[in-house]
């Protein structure tokens, strides 16, 4: 396992994709609300959380907004250790390469230990 | 955000006792860019990131930001930017 | 050691899946509410490789009818251990 892993002290994991439920603005506002206080944040995106890294997103029928631009500004709270999920992605035969961000793939015992590596972990 | 103007910034930092210079100017127009990409007003850490990045490292600094907007300047700001309450911000 | 918690059954719900990724191989995995259904011997098979790491909420099983028919490998135990539980693991995630 890579260092920076141990080095945050929080762990956000969104397992909820954009629009279909709050859970995956709640679980993002939790992230930004620690990094405001200073705090090191982690991110990894499991089951159909990856899709809230898919390009191209829009607001909702209703004109709610989504998550996309929140996610963009995640680099202006230093949330920058972005986790997916590799399992996550295949499931929907998708691949890190066409997300909207840059992320790091996480096999299957990569990321029991990255759970295992963090002080604190959230699950939303 | 739609109803802002600078005449509104004017009269709500005559509120704040502020005295709007261009100093205070490009914070807002800032801020307003930062909204119109992020969809969010930044709390104060990236507040002061966003502006080391446009402005430099002499005026990305949280001291500049109190002077121009004392007490809390995100929170300041972006009332005068016509922006809502930054969300991360207590 | 950390202790994953379900409260989901892996008859309806996908997330035993997420708590069995996020496990190492000495954690353990707590099955409350709903989850309990995960500890009958039809479903147990979920938890295959979990031998003396499974645990399930005697509450939670008994409010359901559930108690007698646990599968063996399931280890039942109540809040207090649910508690012993928690202060024997570094931490606790939620999987919902």
């Amino acid at each position: 396992m890579q260092e920076h892993h141990d080095d945050s002290d929080l762990l956000v994991i969104l397992r909820h994709a954009p629009h279909g439920s709050s859970w995956l603005r709640e679980g993002l506002d939790a992230a930004l609300v620690a990094a405001a206080f200073g705090r090191r944040v982690s991110l990894l995106f499991m089951g159909e959380g990856v899709t809230a890294l898919l390009p191209g997103q829009q607001a909702g029928a209703l004109g709610q907004k989504g998550t996309a631009a929140t996610l963009e500004m995640l680099e202006m709270y230093d949330i920058e250790t972005l986790l997916v999920e590799e399992q996550g992605l295949s499931c929907l035969g998708l691949s890190s390469d066409e997300l909207m961000l840059e992320v790091e793939c996480l096999s299957p015992s990569a990321l029991s230990r990255v759970l295992s590596g963090h002080r604190l972990v959230l699950t939303f | 955000m739609a109803d802002w103007s600078p005449e509104v910034a004017e009269a709500l930092a005559r509120e704040e006792g502020i005295t709007l210079t261009s100093e205070h100017w490009e914070i807002l127009q800032l801020l307003r860019d930062f909204y119109a990409r992020y969809e969010m007003a930044p709390a104060m850490r990236p507040l002061v990131k966003a502006v080391q990045r446009a402005l430099g490292p002499e005026k990305g600094r949280s001291i500049h930001l109190m002077r121009l907007f004392p007490g809390s300047p995100a929170k300041v700001a972006a009332r005068l930017a016509g922006l809502p309450k930054p969300t991360h911000c207590l | 050691m950390l202790l994953h918690v379900v409260n989901r059954s892996p008859a309806t719900s996908r997330v035993y899946q997420q708590a069995l990724a996020g496990m190492s191989p000495e954690d353990r995995l707590l099955l409350i509410e709903d989850g309990v259904q995960g500890a009958l011997p039809q479903l147990v098979r979920y938890y295959a490789g979990l031998e003396g790491r499974l645990f399930a909420l005697k509450e939670d099983l008994e409010s359901r009818g559930l108690l007698g028919r646990c599968a063996a490998s399931v280890q039942v135990v109540d809040v207090d251990g649910f508690v012993d539980l928690t202060e024997e693991a570094e931490r606790t995630v939620s999987w919902y």
